[in-house]
This record gives C-alpha cells, structure tokens and sequence, in this order.
C-alpha cells in the first residue's frame, strides 16, 4: 500500500495548484501518515474497531487520489423536500453547490483555499491523511450576532463512478460571538467500497450555540470516519446528535473542549444496525473550567450479526469544580449474534464534580411484548412499537421542532 | 361463552393447575379468591395466551379452541386481561397506544378503523366516565403513574376496547377506595347481558361494588368450592386457611 500511497501523493500534488508552503506542510502531513498508518486494534481508542483490518477486509486495491477537476451532476431529489434551507453541495468529495439564499451576505463568509498553518500534531494518523490529500479546506464564518435563518444542510453525496477511492474533506466553522447554526450533514452514498475520511473543527464563541445533526442513513458498503473537534467559550451550547444506521463501518469521533464557564455540550445518538454492519461513537468531553456541563445519551437497536461501539469519556480538569456530566447507553440486541460494546470512562481530577455513567444491553422485554399483544397487537407490531419507543426517548432530545420532526420522518418514526 | 375442561398447568415442571373446571355464561360475572399462590394469576395469563406454561386440557371460547390462538387473536376476538401489575412502556404515547390497539382490535373484526378525531372523541368521553386525568394520556404508556393510575388506565383500555369476556386480574389491589368505586363503576357500566367478567381477587371488598353472580374458591390449583355472592363473605370471616 505503501508504493500506490506515493504514487497517488505526486500524482495529487501535480494536479493540484498549492503554494510552496502549503506542499511542504501537506508533505510533512503525509510522511506522518506513512509513518503511523491506519490505526488498528492495538491502539486503545481503536480496541473494537480494527480500522486497518476492516478497510483490507472491504476494499480492494484502495487508492488515494481521484480526479477532482470535472464537476459532478446533482440529483434534485437528494435534497430535502418541506424545508427550507442553505446548502453545501459536496459530490464525490468536489463541491459542487454553495447556497445561503436565506441569510443576509455579509453576515456569512466562506474561504475555500485555506493553508494549513502547520503540521497538525495530533497523534491521529486519519487526521495527517486528511490534511494530506484534502484539495479544498473550508472555512465558513458567522459573524458576530448573527443567527442564520434557516438550517444549513451539508450534503455528502457519493455517486457509482466512485469506488474504492479515499474521499477526505476538511471543514472549519466558526461560530462568532453570540452567534447560532443549525448544521444538518446528511450523506447519501450510490457508491461502494471507498473510504470517507471528514474532519470538522468548530470554535464556538461566547454566547453562540451550535447545533449539528449528522444523519448516516441510506444503506452503502462505504467506511467512514468522521473526526470533529469542538472547542466553546463561555455560555456557548452545543447540541449533537447522530444517525448512525447506513454506512458499513462509520466511526464517529467528537473531542469537545469546554473551555469557558457556562460552556455546555449535548451528543446524543442512535445506532440502527443490520447485516454485518458495524459502528462506533468515540467521545471525550474535556471540563477544562469550572461549572461547565455535559450529557450523553446514546442507544443502539441491533439485528442479524452488527456490532455498535461506545466509547465515552469524561474528562474534568482540576480547575473544572462544579462539573455536571452525564452519560448513559443502552442497546437492544434482537439475536445472539449481535454485539454492543460501551466502554464508559471517567477521569476526574476536581472534587466538588457531578458525574455519572451507565450502559445496559439485553434482548426485548417479553412482559412488555406479551402486555402489547393481550391488546390486540400482532407480535412485529409490539416489536416495533416498543423500539420506536426505545428510540423516541433519544430522538424527543433533538430541541429543534422541524429538525426533530425530518428526524422521525427519515426514520420512519413519525406517529 | 368461556368453557375450561380439565386445565392442568405446568411451569418448570411444577404443577400450578390441575383439573380446573369453569363455565361462564354470556352476561355473568365470576369471582375467583383464592390465596397467594393458587393459581389465580396462572389462569388469567393462560386464557390471554402467555407463554412458558405446558398446558392440557381444554378451553373454548365461544366454541373455538383457545389453544389455537395467538394472544393478538384472542384480543380480537373479545378476550381483555387487566394486569395486575400494568407495564411501563418508555417512549410509547398512551393515546397513540391506545388508538394502535384499538384500530387493531377493528381492523381484525373487520369494523372501520377510527380515524384521529373519531378516536379522541371516545377516549374523551371514557377518560371523563372513569375520572381520568386527559393530560396523563399524552404520556408515556404508564410511565410515572401511581399504581392506582396504572389500575385506572387498565380499566379505561376495557371501556374503549369493550371486549365480551374481561378478566380483572387483582385490580383491587393498590386501590383506595375513592378508585375503588370509580374502577367498580367502569366494570358495572359494560354488564350487558352478552358481557361476561371473570373477576380475580384475594379479597371480598371488589365485590361489595361488583355484584357477582358465582364466587368460586381456589386452592392449590383447583376450583374446591363454588357458591353465590354470600360465599365471598363467608370467606372474608374464616379466612382462606380454615376453610374447607
């Protein structure tokens, strides 16, 4: 793999137009790379999930460099129907579509030739891939005091041409003092067997709050990564919540700093997983100051022989008295041959702290089904029933009414 | 409309029931006392098509072998358990419950099925009947009810579903009696000649408000005495372990 690496690394850097400095950055970013390599299980934050092995096992002949320079045709019907909002068009990796038809224009800004500043020295070598072979890094600013009008909906869309490709897009949002975003990703894969490597950092500035749904839905053979680094300043709010039910393998990463007072962090999500697909939610949240706040709740419904992991992390400075964290995550296996694995982690280092965790799997409570059928339901009917319920409790935290409601409706949940 | 033959119930090999006879008739109501550990909640969770118990014997309701249908089919066919102990179901909406198991229940005898405002027009006027609080049917299916709530939902789901046999399994446990008369009241507004009740209960004070026709008493599995409403006071004043 190696050899092919190399290749694709001269062949991207030809056809691509970057300044001196940033190829000698992106140059340092790919020796970092070969050097380190797919993560895999011998690494503790990858113990479940051998990224290495899953990507020899489910792509043949990976290569690293596609032809960006064509543009892609867009399929109207991919975007959401019922809601009005402001786009970002990726396809195949290429933008293809940026549209902020609903916000005032000076309120926005969007670069899009940013240089890496320098090597990034976080010890995640998907991260050094990235900036490796990224064609364009994204900027988008709002400025301050302003709230957008309508959602942003970023669409990750992969079409059939695509296979056995590395995608990797880079992403900055920065939120501006008292400011607020709501950001849907939603990814919509034709494609099959590339690897999808996306990496967002957010900066959220006093007083400013962000709202970020990312929707794994359609059913494809792609393996995902999606890093996201979140840092908040004071009184500002995050709220997340993952759909994580479509691609073959995804893993979601969120590194939340909470580094000002007031600063709150909200990931909630679910895994819907079939056939022998196999997800992962990795979280830490950083109390780095005193009375901030964190809650996750994250539930996974698993059939046939998936697999869904969660790994969170707590984290409280010695500095961050009156933290308030919160975790929990339960999975309903459906058979035997599922498998959850929570691996819930706390690290405190304050004293005067409020934090708790838990997680619980076990099959469909019988009574509950036997209380369903007694009232005239048929056996799938409870089945369903008491699973949408399992799932609702996740998806009644989404606090924004439309978005909630899209929520349901692509996942059929609407009652 | 309800004949058991024979019934013998088994559970871990242990024997619950054994040699259970009872008829109930279109129109009458039955009660069934019995101590702790005879059996009597075996029996309602049988005629409702529980699992786990081996079972022989016969049981016809309206002529149709029980035996044979599942617990969804039973309901359709006018059977109605209130549980003694009523479920939680977390993120399951009562009223959107209720109206599922309703429109079930409709679609399976072949009646229209009833559209939203059809359907909150009769949860309305039966939560009204049963004093029940409307707001609580916007919630989770008997999630942070009290146990007398959980009771009354019970009875609510039997006046909307108005099922032919109701089997009242303990209801009066965990009633005060102001929900006693108010749960008693339900039960006596559905006696109609072709309704029948199947009552279960330790104690006589249910049936100071529910008249029942037959009071039968259960021991050890079996059925060991049979008589009209004075046997239940008869019972009251001795006590189950001296009787005989």
């Amino acid at each position: 793999m190696e050899e092919q690496l190399k290749i694709d690394f001269e062949k991207f850097l030809e056809n691509t137009n970057f300044s001196k400095k940033n190829v000698e950055i992106k140059r340092k970013n790919f020796n970092n790379f070969i050097e380190k390599g797919f993560p895999n299980r011998r690494e503790e934050n990858w113990k479940f999930s051998d990224l290495n092995q899953i990507i020899s096992k489910n792509i043949k002949n990976l290569s690293f460099y596609h032809d960006l320079s064509k543009p892609n045709k867009i399929d109207q019907p991919i975007f959401i129907d019922g809601l009005e909002h402001n786009k970002l068009v990726f396809v195949n990796g290429r933008i293809e579509k940026i549209e902020f038809d609903y916000e005032e224009k000076n309120k926005i800004e969007i670069l899009d030739d940013l240089v890496l500043e320098k090597p990034n020295n976080a010890n995640n070598s998907l991260l050094f891939l990235n900036n490796a072979f990224v064609s364009k890094y994204f900027k988008i600013i709002v400025k301050k005091n302003y709230f957008l009008q309508k959602p942003l909906v970023i669409y990750n869309i992969t079409n059939k041409d695509l296979v056995s490709k590395t995608v990797n897009l880079k992403v900055d949002i920065l939120l501006e003092e008292n400011s607020s975003l709501k950001l849907i990703e939603l990814s919509n894969d034709k494609s099959n067997t590339n690897f999808i490597n996306i990496n967002y950092n957010f900066d959220i500035q006093k007083n400013s709050i962000l709202k970020n749904y990312k929707i794994d839905n359609n059913s494809n053979s792609n393996i995902k990564y999606c890093f996201n680094n979140i840092n908040q300043d004071t009184d500002s709010v995050s709220e997340i919540f993952l759909l994580s039910s479509g691609s073959k393998f995804i893993k979601n990463e969120i590194n939340c700093n909470l580094n000002g007072k007031y600063a709150s962090a909200f990931v909630n999500g679910v895994f819907i997983l079939n056939e022998t697909k196999h997800h992962e939610i990795k979280t830490n949240i950083n109390h780095i100051v005193e009375n901030t706040k964190s809650y996750q709740l994250i539930k996974g419904v698993l059939e046939d022989t998936s697999k869904a992991v969660y790994q969170g992390k707590i984290f409280v400075d010695s500095k961050a008295q009156k933290t308030d964290g919160y975790q929990l995550s339960k999975a309903i296996l459906l058979n035997d041959n599922t498998e959850f694995n929570a691996k819930p982690e706390l690290e405190i280092y304050a004293d005067d702290v409020k934090c708790s965790h838990g997680s619980a799997s076990g099959s469909l409570n019988e009574d509950s089904i036997f209380y369903l059928m007694s009232r005239g339901l048929n056996y799938q009917e409870a089945k369903k029933l008491l699973i949408n319920g399992f799932l609702l409790d996740v998806i009644e935290k989404i606090t924004d009414t439309e978005i909630r409601n899209l929520i349901k409706n692509i996942m059929n949940l609407k009652q | 409309m309800l004949k058991i033959k024979n019934l013998k119930a088994d559970i871990d090999n242990k024997s619950i029931l054994n040699n259970f006879n009872l008829e109930i008739k279109p129109g009458e109501v039955h009660a069934i006392m019995g101590p702790n550990g005879s059996g009597k909640s075996t029996l309602s969770n049988i005629l409702s098509g529980k699992k786990g118990y081996d079972v022989s014997g016969e049981i016809l309701f309206e002529n149709k072998n029980l035996f044979e249908l599942e617990t969804e089919e039973r309901a359709h066919k006018g059977i109605f358990l209130a549980f003694q102990y009523p479920l939680e179901i977390p993120g399951v909406n009562t009223n959107i419950f209720l109206k599922t198991s309703l429109n079930a229940i409709r679609k399976a005898r072949g009646e229209k099925e009833l559209d939203a405002i059809e359907f909150l027009k009769l949860v309305k006027l039966k939560a009204k009947e049963l004093k029940f609080d409307e707001e609580k049917l916007n919630r989770q299916l008997n999630v942070g009810f009290s146990g007398g709530e959980k009771k009354k939902n019970e009875i609510l789901q039997m006046s909307i579903l108005n099922p032919k046999l109701s089997i009242l399994d303990e209801t009066d446990s965990g009633l005060d009696i102001d929900a006693l008369k108010i749960v008693a009241d339900g039960v006596n507004s559905l006696r109609k000649k072709d309704n029948s009740f199947l009552i279960i209960t330790h104690y006589q004070r249910l049936l100071d408000y529910i008249k029942p026709d037959y009071v039968h008493v259960l021991m050890d599995g079996k059925i060991i005495k049979s008589g009209g409403p004075e046997l239940a006071l008869e019972l009251e004043s001795k006590g189950y372990e001296n009787f005989n």
